[in-house]
């Protein structure tokens, strides 16, 4: 250094004038009014927890009955993402778009943020928890006093295990209480058909992975039905390309649903005559002596009652494809039937899955793809003759005390049962909802849970998964564990005080588990090794076997009829489950309505499906406002035509049109349960959802429907590329891409080479993916209005094409399309700044500082993936919460787009580092990768000749997309596999 | 014409300094009403810029639009100024002398205007100058691989280059000027702007010199400037703008479209300050000729672009060409032709082109198709590309329409300042025509 001859500041000078210059900041900043924030470094750093590195919780799913097994990521406290549980024996380490939202509901900023009591004036007011319990505890004394404890209904949603115990229990204590188990898809007439049909009053688990042959009637596996996730993987393995052969799905509906446009045929049934349909494949079975089952005598009398030609004139299938499907059924076993989706449930509902029965037992796959072993426990629900029962008590003023917990029947119930009205003739309402649905808002008191992330719990959603739940983080609001509460208040309350000794709910939940799991599944292992186990391992999992089941003969005795429709009007009625909202819980969830509909794409709002010729008859074009009417009630939505539909069918999705449940739900569409009638199915009295004939009528109002996607086809561009079975059976050739010469040469790639392979044979469409993109890359929710100008921020998304040749809606094309991390890539040379450019691992770079703005890079993307920051997006607090620590939130001004999520990449790689090693192939797995319920998705250093994406990159069915455009991609699809028309 | 005979150094002095005097109350008005339409455009950039670009119709995939188009037009508009200036001297082309330091001053001014649109277009605007080679000490440097850099170097180097032409060609005038004011503060100005000039033989004999060579260095600018900016398009994948036809298309449409906006300027100019003498209708009848010959140009690149996307065979070029024909905006589209291609072929008949209404009302005509032109290169372009599962729709928004408002009087802002500051007519060029004074000719 220079001895400071020349004048200028010295080292001390400069030191004081910043020293004054800082000061003076403090002191002018000590007037600003905000309040004093402080923060305060681990004095005592805790051992388990290293800043920067996520720890991963094991717990269980709760956001719909098939209990998946989830691994929750926490960061420092807060807990940033949910993925699968690859323990899980049901969704093996992949989960579903609601499940991953899941964390929406956590940090929703319209949750309930601590206990509300009515006031004089009728509004719910905050007050303390003491003061809520004690209102609470002051109630159930009173009845008690009164001898009115079995006037106490406890109203909650499918809870298994120690938490439907403890409330069970502390029913019974109290006086003998009900408690009413809610489902709104319960399911019902599956387990009656069983009885029937087999003795056992069981829902099964189906193999539908060493199926061959699935013929699903109005089955949505792939969406709500029984276990989504579980069923997308199963389904994967039985129908995706592999070694020369590929599984077929059949799918019988009116409407085509997710899983119809998946599947390789659509059968267009009249809606509700699937029996007639099962019956007549049966029929052709026997009486062209396909199998030859010992059993079959007993059916031969009943089935004789349906020859093709009859069933082809009830149902509306042509002869030919019955005895066609009776063929394929057996010859291309192993086969399966399936039935019993939520829109296809009928008035006949339980004699249709008594014939499916009756098909599977005649192709032997009894105890082969149905497993009655690994039944499900949701066949335990109340039946919807108890909910109803239960309305009616409500209305006879025989329910004195109602707890409400996790359900909302206000919305899932029909109008015409006349839920509300009833309610309100309970004189004391308690809800321990987390969020102001239309059934909290009736409370007269709000004793807000924890979610599912905050609390402990278990959940057994079928024989041989015993799922635990744990507390991720620390609660986000004032909230307390419901079973904290009645434990605390049953501490309180004059003889049951001795029955509930437990402090905590987690002193419960580890007695239950002590006593009754432990002796059962691992009574040599001492008690804290087995609970740590379960705790981290997220549950205990095990295989059970089928049991032998035999048909029964009082299947000869089952009538079969056609079904009963209510109304006057001339089109069917579909409303059927969303693979979005379930049954409406997942609609304050700004992921999920933002995510696009499957099949329509649609976000944000309602429509209702119907077919050209019907738009073409009421001369309505997409957009239009439909009223549709039954005698129960009239709704309005926006017509979407859509060939997958029958002309003489109208469907519209549930889960939307919210009077309350926070600002993303509310208002917001249509709900179609609001125009159902309370029909039942004959023989189980499960709520029927196929029971309406409604008037379809034009009302003149127009709107654009807001979709992700404007195109409906592709017409003869080659993006979503498929192959017929035999085409590939004979091996595909002269598919050989010249390649030209380039000036430049190419990239050099050190150790690196990104890459992914994406199998459109196994892709379903689900949406997954987006999801999981949108929580790990903190990509902006931007709201209807914002999509319908074009400005979806999803870095992937799922382009849906219908077939063009196809007069049906089956074999609809889906793929994911994401940043090709293209070799060479169109979107570098065009940045006048470098804010784009090409490392040497192969990724397409972006570098938001550095981005001015042009948006020159979008308009040369070959794949049109980039997406453009209009606005700087806001978290609504707490939402912000979820927001990954490893991620840039982009501003305002700047392009973002997919980075293979490079953050993965890198910590994969310092982990690597670290280690002494080079990166294992699968070490890197990018969020939707990750997510992928049918593992379409593989991604790999393509560097690596032996990694799993080299070798399928090179696979036979591999293409690029826009191949002639010459970029290059790092993505290479494999061509989806068709069966070739019959 | 008699003009050669009335028309006097004197009177040329007189007629064109009169244009400067103190400008009348419809002036002011038209002044005022201009500001407050360029306070509208200012307001709604400002706005555009507090909230983000989001306010626009931007929609994906269309990332570019109105601003572009405007960038373009103007850029085009800029065109035909330095052509009648610089090439048409080369020419020799005597027609222009009336006209072309109207047309001249309108190419200053638009490439002021277009300068702007690639900045109003960007999504963090206060970072423009990142687009500059500057250094820096992060050692960051710009792409000179993307036409984005290409065009910021023609259009400056272009904007320069039509600036000082348009000053050089002033500096006579200008010395008219200064010696005729009386008023102290105009006096200085005009002094100062003329550069001391004495019209002495000598400053003749350099200026003319000078001013031959700037010609000669504008003319190849004129070709260049436009297109590089086609290249913007050209040089990208996107179907309907990666086409080989686009620079001789782009320039064309651009002198097209200068033409027409310099009849635009002129026709009402002639008018108000009663140039009759001087700009006649041969002046329109030599520019309308022009126009026929550049939209005969524009028509056939029209014919050709959808021939090679059909002879390419591509689904995508083809499906760009059968859109832009035939889909939601197809009205645009037939309205540039007929605009660009049917309105032009009135001009083919004698009486029509020297009919100065009808010829004001074809260059209002040109004006409309050649900006649609741009805007359907640009939109209808990138609303349907490769991609069908993203293809997109774009709707104007009120804050595009209000920045577009304001960029056309941000242009007659200058332009009506031009005609009250300085002359509009080339005062030393009008009397190069002139036959020399004589003794006999009347004196004043």
């Amino acid at each position: 250094m220079s001895d400071g001859k020349k004048g200028g500041i010295k080292r001390r000078d400069f030191l004081k004038i910043i020293g004054v210059a800082g000061g003076t900041a403090v002191v002018t900043g000590g007037c600003s009014p905000e309040p004093v924030e402080q923060i305060i470094p681990y004095v005592i750093p805790p051992d388990d927890i290293i800043p920067g590195i996520p720890k991963w919780y094991a717990s269980t799913c709760t956001e719909c009955p098939s209990g998946c097994g989830v691994l929750v990521k926490n960061r420092e406290g807060r807990a940033i993402k949910i993925e699968g549980n690859p323990l899980s024996p049901i969704n093996s380490g992949s989960l579903c778009a609601r499940g991953q939202a899941a964390l929406q509901g956590l940090y929703n900023p319209d949750r309930i943020r601590g206990p509300l009591s009515r006031n004089s004036s009728g509004k719910l007011q905050p007050i303390s928890w003491d003061n809520a319990e004690k209102a609470l505890l002051e109630k159930i004394q009173e009845i008690q006093k009164q001898g009115k404890g079995n006037k106490i209904v406890f109203l909650t949603n499918h809870i298994t295990g120690s938490f439907g115990n403890l409330i069970d229990k502390w029913l019974g204590a109290l006086g003998g209480g009900r408690h009413i188990v809610y489902e709104t898809f319960a399911h019902e007439p599956m387990k009656e058909a069983n009885r029937i049909a087999f003795g056992t009053d069981k829902i099964p688990t189906y193999h539908i992975e060493k199926t061959k042959y699935l013929l699903s009637f109005g089955a949505d596996f792939l969406e709500t039905w029984l276990s989504p996730t579980e069923y997308a993987k199963k389904f994967s393995h039985s129908h995706s390309y592999n070694n020369k052969a590929m599984g077929k799905l059949v799918q019988v509906e009116p409407r085509v649903s997710l899983t119809g446009a998946n599947a390789d045929e659509w059968v267009a049934i009249k809606p509700g005559t699937e029996a007639f349909l099962a019956l007549g494949i049966a029929n052709v079975i026997i009486s062209e002596g396909l199998v030859t089952n010992s059993e079959a005598g007993k059916l031969k009398g009943l089935l004789a009652n349906y020859p093709p030609d009859k069933v082809s004139s009830i149902t509306d299938v042509p002869e030919e494809t019955i005895k066609r499907i009776a063929k394929e059924f057996v010859e291309l076993g192993p086969s399966l039937a399936i039935g019993g989706g939520t829109a296809t449930t009928s008035s006949n509902a339980t004699q249709t899955l008594v014939a499916i029965n009756i098909l599977n037992y005649l192709a032997g796959n009894i105890g082969e793809t149905v497993n009655f072993g690994e039944s499900l426990t949701i066949s335990q629900v109340s039946s919807f003759k108890e909910v109803a029962s239960f309305v009616d008590s409500m209305s006879k003023g025989e329910v004195e005390l109602l707890l409400i917990y996790n359900v909302n029947p206000a919305f899932t119930l029909p109008e015409s049962l006349k839920f509300e009205e009833a309610i309100k003739k309970v004189p004391f309402v308690v809800s321990f909802s987390s969020f102001l649905d239309e059934t909290t808002e009736q409370a007269a008191l709000v004793l807000p849970d924890h979610t599912t992330i905050e609390r402990w719990g278990d959940l057994t959603p079928r024989e041989g998964v015993y799922g635990l739940i744990q507390p991720v983080m620390s609660p986000v609001f004032s909230t307390k564990a419901t079973g904290d509460v009645i434990l605390s208040i049953s501490n309180q309350v004059d003889g049951i005080k001795d029955q509930f000794t437990w402090k905590t709910f987690y002193d419960y939940l580890r007695d239950s588990w002590k006593n009754e799991f432990q002796p059962k599944l691992a009574p040599e292992k001492d008690f804290e090794t087995f609970w740590n186990e379960a705790v981290q391992g997220g549950g205990l999992f095990m295989q059970v076997e089928s049991p032998q089941v035999q048909l029964s003969d009082g299947v000869a005795a089952v009538q079969f009829t056609e079904p009963r429709f209510q109304g006057e009007g001339d089109m069917y009625f579909v409303s059927y489950p969303s693979s979005r909202y379930y049954d409406g819980r997942g609609a304050n969830k700004p992921w999920l309505q933002e995510l696009p509909d499957p099949i329509t794409t649609a976000v944000w709002d309602s429509w209702a499906e119907i077919h050209p010729n019907t738009a073409k008859k009421l001369g309505v074009k997409e957009g239009d406002f439909l009223s549709i009417e039954s005698p129960y009630g009239k709704i309005e939505a926006q017509a979407f035509i859509y060939k997958g539909i029958r002309p003489d069918t109208v469907a519209v999705p549930l889960g939307l049109g919210h009077r309350s449940y926070g600002r993303y739900a509310e208002k917001r569409g249509v709900n179609p349960i609001a125009i159902l009638p309370v029909a039942t199915d004959e023989i189980s009295g499960g709520f029927a959802w196929l029971s309406t004939k409604v008037k379809v009528s034009k009302t003149g109002k127009w709107e654009k429907l807001v979709k992700a996607q404007m195109s409906m086809s592709q017409g003869d561009r080659a993006i979503a590329q498929a192959v017929t079975l035999k085409e590939i059976q004979n091996g595909l050739h002269g598919e050989e891409h010249h390649e030209e010469p380039d000036i430049y040469p190419p990239h050099k790639h050190i150790k690196h080479r990104w890459g992914m392979s994406i199998d459109l044979s196994k892709c379903t469409g689900c949406g997954a993916c987006v999801t999981a993109c949108y929580a790990e890359n903190n990509v902006a929710i931007v709201g209807k209005e914002q999509v319908s100008r074009g400005r979806y921020m999803g870095w992937i998304r799922i382009d849906r094409f219908f077939e063009d040749d196809s007069e049906d809606g089956a074999g609809t094309r889906f793929l994911p399309m994401l940043c090709q991390h293209c070799d060479n890539a169109p979107c570098e040379p065009v940045c006048p700044v470098y804010a784009t450019y090409h490392n040497y691992e192969g990724l397409n770079v972006m570098v938001y500082n550095r981005c001015v703005g042009t948006r020159y890079c979008s308009n040369n993307c070959t794949y049109k993936v980039r997406k453009f920051n209009w606005f700087s997006y806001k978290w609504p607090e707490p939402l912000n919460w979820q927001l990954n620590p490893d991620v840039t939130v982009r501003s305002v001004g700047v392009m973002e787009k997919c980075t293979f999520c490079s953050q993965r990449i890198i910590f994969a790689k310092d982990n690597a580092k670290d280690e002494g090693r080079d990166v294992r192939d699968g070490e890197v797995t990018p969020a939707c990768a990750q997510a992928c319920p049918s593992k379409a998705i593989v991604f790999g250093n393509l560097m690596d000749p032996e990694s799993n994406v080299s070798r399928l990159s090179k696979n036979e069915r591999g293409y690029h997309v826009l191949q002639e455009i010459n970029t290059k991609p790092s993505i290479t699809y494999l061509k989806k596999v068709k069966w070739d028309k019959a | 014409m008699n003009q050669e005979t009335t028309i006097t150094y004197s009177k040329v002095n007189r007629d064109i300094i009169k244009m400067l005097d103190k400008p009348s109350s419809k002036w002011l008005a038209l002044f005022l009403f201009d500001l407050a339409v360029l306070g509208i455009g200012l307001f709604c950039f400002i706005y555009q810029v507090y909230t983000g670009l989001g306010v626009t119709g931007y929609s994906h995939p269309v990332f570019w639009a109105v601003y572009i188009s405007n960038f373009v037009f103007w850029v085009g508009i800029a065109h035909s100024g330095t052509l009648i200036s610089a090439i048409l001297f080369l020419f020799r082309a005597r027609f222009r002398i009336s006209i072309y330091r109207i047309s001249e001053a309108m190419t200053v001014f638009a490439v002021a205007t277009a300068g702007l649109f690639p900045l109003i277009h960007l999504g963090r605007v206060w970072n423009f100058y990142w687009l500059f080679p500057y250094p820096n000490q992060r050692e960051l440097w710009i792409n000179f691989k993307s036409p984005l850099i290409w065009d910021v170097f023609a259009v400056s180097t272009y904007a320069t280059v039509s600036t000082v032409f348009f000053f050089v060609g002033m500096i006579p005038d200008l010395a008219a000027i200064r010696d005729r004011v009386l008023e102290k503060p105009r006096k200085i100005l005009y002094t100062i702007l003329s550069l001391g000039w004495k019209g002495s033989n000598w400053e003749w004999l350099h200026y003319t010199r000078a001013y031959l060579y700037f010609a000669a260095f504008a003319t190849p600018l004129v070709i260049s400037v436009h297109s590089v900016v086609s290249w913007d398009f050209a040089m990208a994948n996107t179907p309907g703008w990666h086409t080989t036809i686009f620079p001789p298309y782009f320039v064309a449409g651009a002198i097209f479209s200068g033409l027409a906006l310099v009849i635009t300027l002129v026709v009402p100019i002639r008018i108000i300050f009663r140039l009759e003498e001087y700009i006649t209708i041969a002046h329109f009848e030599a520019m309308a000729k022009m126009i026929i010959l550049t939209s005969l140009i524009v028509a056939y690149a029209y014919i050709v672009e959808p021939i090679m996307s059909w002879y390419s065979g591509s689904p995508h070029e083809w499906g760009q060409v059968v859109f832009r024909a035939t889909g939601p905006y197809a009205p645009f589209y037939w309205l540039m032709v007929f605009c660009n291609v049917v309105v032009p072929l009135l001009l083919w008949f004698k009486k029509i082109r020297t009919n100065i209404k009808a010829l004001f009302i074809i260059s209002l005509f040109i004006n409309i198709g050649m900006w649609f032109e741009r805007f359907n290169i640009i939109v209808i372009s990138l609303s349907h590309e490769f991609e069908p599962g993203a293809w997109g729709f774009y709707k104007v928004s009120l804050v595009e329409l209000g920045i577009t408002a304001g960029s056309f009087a941000w242009f007659f802002m200058f332009f009506l300042i031009f005609i009250k500051t300085l002359p509009a007519l080339s005062i030393s060029e009008l009397k190069e025509i002139l036959p020399a004074p004589t003794k006999e000719a009347k004196s004043e």
